[in-house]
């Protein structure tokens, strides 16, 4: 015979929880009015979204408050709770269990303890227990902590001093002080980071214990000190902020007293934002290494050692409606590798660039450029630039084609400190670019392999004169030939930045197909491109002076179906008939963590042939078996027939774990590389942030998805 | 060939707001090329516009493609995401969140280091075109009701 009491809450105006009233069944009910109630026998529990059943329950009306016994279950927002005893308020929420096991809705974060205490609804302190995220009486990972203190409201846990174990091995130790916090939803946030451990060419034996600290929603802090066996202990700090109107992130890597060097070696890469005013902004990119070897010597991947040439800038930038300006100061750090010298850079101190312009004034567009430059270098000619680039345009649209007539004014003045022998101190340069620019558009409905789609048929003329000026005398501060492409072949200058302006009478002639699926996606685009001079072009720096046609350019690209796409393209020399430069490419990803992709690239340096690129780059990530998946990647020097980059490794997945190890090998300099092999362990829920070894494989195997 | 010379675009809305600030060069070669193909008329704000379109992201990234045989980046790719929907009058959404990206392939050598940095702005300027055609015919087949 099932009886029942009903509790009414506190009144109140909101139906929340707290208040709602507590309904208790039991098949035996006794006790004194106003005093207790004692509830026997299949005792249950209904309080809002809080259910509990027990064997015995005793509820005391002064203090509000219920004690339950003998095989307590107890529900609260989708959290189970299992215990001997347990007491609740049921105005405030609070209350505890002794011996407890419990399970969270939101992550599957589990584990068992001497008690728990409950501080209201959402915040609870576990007191010597456990917490995982694997399933089950006996789980693969959990962690040990004297408290854990769990908050359902901000899904966050916190331990205290706490171990953690992996198949009942202790592998990780956190002192209190540390405070481990973990999430306990899928939200990315705060966690400790999973350690590293590998070995290298270059530093021996290295062990990575990254923390994570997550000091604010909008900003954090990890630190990941790294032993490195030959040269000693690194400290690297990460941090990152996020505000109203700024942005930014820092990161410093320090080593005292290199065992292999004896000097201290450093590394700093800064980025900032920040609205100063409304319409005036400030941002900065500092990057700094302390010596030359630093990326040779420190690097974990080949995108770190690529880049030789390290910015440092300062930029406030004033943006209007219709113009804005911006002051930069641009400096470099060169990081020489001694067989392979790079001319540094020149250096901007400052530069001031003024754009004014509009869209659409009946009919035209205008835009004024005015920039004014002093270029410094230790051994370069140094010296002051002004340029004004008047522009005006109209543009002349209709949907089947398009006509555009451009006029430009490029004036130039140089003030130079410290001319070469039969260079002028002061010069100017004037000169006026008429272009024409046209196309039109036609369509029809075509069949690409089974679907119906719309082939456009985009035929485009582009027609430029610049008169010729004599410039051999002029510095170069930071022109150089432009690259020969699509974008290229109609833009009015062959060359980019301000020195050079190209002796133009040319035509350029391209068509243009694309296949547009119904939904208006692009799917296939197919182009061939090339430039006819009518005069013979004398401007140049230092390269070949082209005859009567440009180079050759085809390209083609697009998904050919859901899961195969394809590129090719090529640029190829009129007078020899060779490849200037040219990749062929393929992608199958006929599955998620599937992927194979496999190209050729090629391009002609007949100047600096340690400049040319020609290799096979083949990658991929493929299941294996159950669990099991295998990446790699080989980037591949067919000039040197040395692996340029090279990446094998095999990734285990459990539910509540993942385990990866992965070797690598990548060229650092003139005939140097790096060796490594490093392992990493991964615990759903504890660490739940990408690591350096997953930033290596999405950076080398295009298409790369984390496993977990 | 079946080919015919692209006819007027009847777009499903007769005016559109694009969420792009006015001296955005993205923004003004859009609206110059709705406007030219036909009756649709570019608002001056949301609530008087069948439509609006609305930016949702629009990121550049710069990524080593190629090094040469002593490990120097030689070939960078350059990349341009665009994520924007369309919403009608009353805020529902005509078309879903959607991403358009875009890339070019620039080479790179440490002595031209500021050549290569106008070539890029160059190359985004192309990329914008190219993005500015590819919105026209998302728009183009909108599904309204």
């Amino acid at each position: 015979q099932v009886q029942s009491v009903a509790i009414a809450g506190k009144p109140s105006t909101k139906a929340d929880d707290k208040n709602a009233t507590t309904v208790i069944q039991a098949e035996q009910i006794s006790g004194r009015p106003e005093r207790y109630i004692q509830f026997d026998e299949k005792v249950e529990l209904v309080k809002g979204t809080t259910t509990m059943v027990a064997d015995h329950a005793i509820y005391r009306n002064l203090e509000d408050e219920l004690d339950a016994k003998g095989d307590v279950r107890a529900v609260r927002n989708g959290d189970c709770y299992n215990g001997d005893e347990m007491r609740l308020r049921l105005d405030t929420n609070a209350g505890f269990v002794i011996n407890p096991s419990y399970k969270l809705l939101r992550n599957n974060g589990q584990g068992k303890g001497e008690r728990i205490e409950f501080q209201d609804e959402e915040r609870s302190t576990v007191f010597k227990g456990t917490y995982s995220t694997c399933e089950g009486f006996d789980p693969d990972w959990y962690l040990k902590a004297d408290t854990l203190k769990l908050d359902t409201g901000i899904d966050r846990g916190v331990a205290g001093t706490s171990v953690v174990y992996f198949k009942h091995v202790p592998i990780l130790a956190v002192p209190s002080f540390l405070a481990m916090s973990f999430p306990l939803s899928d939200a990315r946030h705060s966690g400790v980071l999973p350690p590293s451990l590998g070995s290298s060419s270059t530093g021996g034996m290295e062990l990575g214990l990254p923390y994570y600290f997550n000091i604010a929603p909008n900003r954090d802090l990890t630190v990941f000190p790294k032993y490195i066996q030959k040269r000693g202990l690194q400290v690297g700090l990460d941090g990152r902020y996020l505000g109203v109107g700024y942005a930014g992130e820092t990161n410093f890597e320090f080593l005292p007293d290199d065992k292999q060097t004896g000097t201290n070696r450093y590394a700093l890469a800064s980025t900032h934002a920040q609205t100063l005013l409304p319409k005036l902004a400030l941002s900065w990119n500092i990057n700094h290494a302390s010596d030359d070897a630093y990326p040779a010597d420190f690097a974990t991947n080949i995108n770190k050692t690529a880049v030789r040439v390290l910015p440092r800038d300062l930029t406030f930038a004033y943006t209007d409606t219709y113009w804005n300006a911006i002051l930069l100061s641009s400096k470099y750090q060169v990081l020489q590798d001694i067989a392979a010298p790079i001319v540094p850079p020149y250096d901007r101190l400052p530069q001031l660039t003024v754009h004014g312009g509009q869209f659409d004034v009946l009919g035209f567009d205008w835009a004024v450029d005015t920039i004014l430059t002093r270029f410094s270098h230790p051994t370069l000619v140094r010296g002051d630039r002004a340029v004004i680039i008047p522009q005006v345009s109209m543009p002349f649209l209709q949907p089947g084609y398009f006509v555009t007539p451009k006029l430009s004014l490029h004036a130039t003045n140089y003030h130079l400190d410290n001319p070469v022998a039969g260079q002028d101190a002061n010069s100017q340069r004037t000169l006026p670019t008429f272009s024409l620019d046209s196309g039109l558009i036609f369509e029809r409905k075509a069949n690409w392999f089974g679907s119906q789609m719309t082939q456009t048929l985009e035929p485009r003329l582009f027609y430029v004169n610049t008169p010729y000026r004599d410039q051999s005398q002029l510095p170069n501060f930071d022109s150089a030939t432009a690259d020969f492409n699509f974008a290229q072949m109609f833009s009015e200058n062959r060359f980019t930045g301000h020195d050079r302006i190209g002796d133009a009478n040319q035509l350029t002639a391209a068509l243009v197909s694309r296949f547009i699926e119904d939904s208006g996606e692009e799917r296939v685009k197919l182009a061939i491109g090339q430039r006819i001079y009518f005069n013979q072009q004398k401007v140049s720096l230092g390269g070949s002076v082209s005859q009567s046609r440009s180079d050759l350019l085809l390209s083609a690209a697009g998904k050919i179906s859901d899961t195969l796409s394809a590129e090719a393209s090529l640029q190829m020399s009129q007078s020899d008939n060779e490849a200037v430069r040219s990749n062929y490419g393929l992608r199958w990803s006929p599955a998620p963590r599937k992927v194979l992709n496999a190209e050729y690239r090629f391009q002609r340096d007949t100047v600096t042939p340690n400049n040319q690129v020609k290799q096979i780059d083949v990658s991929m990530q493929w299941p294996l078996a159950n669990r099991w998946y295998m990446v790699g990647r080989s980037n591949f020097s067919l000039q040197t027939n040395k692996l340029i980059e090279g990446l094998a490794g095999f990734e285990y997945k459990q539910d509540c774990w993942s385990f990866r190890v992965l070797a690598q090998r990548f060229v650092t300099a003139t005939s140097t590389s790096t060796t490594g092999i490093s392992m990493q362990l991964e615990l759903n829920g504890l660490a739940k942030l990408g690591s350096n070894t997953i930033d290596v494989l999405k950076k080398g195997i295009s298409g790369y998805q984390p496993i977990n | 060939c079946g080919f015919a010379l692209r006819g007027a675009v009847a777009f499903p809305f007769n005016s559109i707001f694009i969420g792009l600030p006015l001296n955005s060069p993205l923004g003004g070669e859009l609206k110059r090329n709705i406007r030219s193909s036909g009756q649709t008329t570019i608002a001056a704000d949301a609530k008087s516009a069948d439509v609006a379109l609305e930016v949702l992201g629009e990121t550049r990234e710069k990524v080593i493609l190629s090094y040469n045989s002593q490990g120097r980046a030689r070939e960078y790719n350059l990349l341009y995401n665009f994520r924007f929907r369309v919403v009608d009058k009353d805020g529902k959404e005509v078309l879903t969140p959607t991403g358009i990206s875009l890339k070019r392939t620039i080479s790179f050598n440490e002595s031209q280091v500021l050549a290569k940095e106008s070539e890029e702005v160059l190359l985004y300027r192309d990329m914008q075109s190219d993005l500015v055609q590819q919105i026209m015919r998302r728009l183009a087949v909108l599904k309204m009701d």
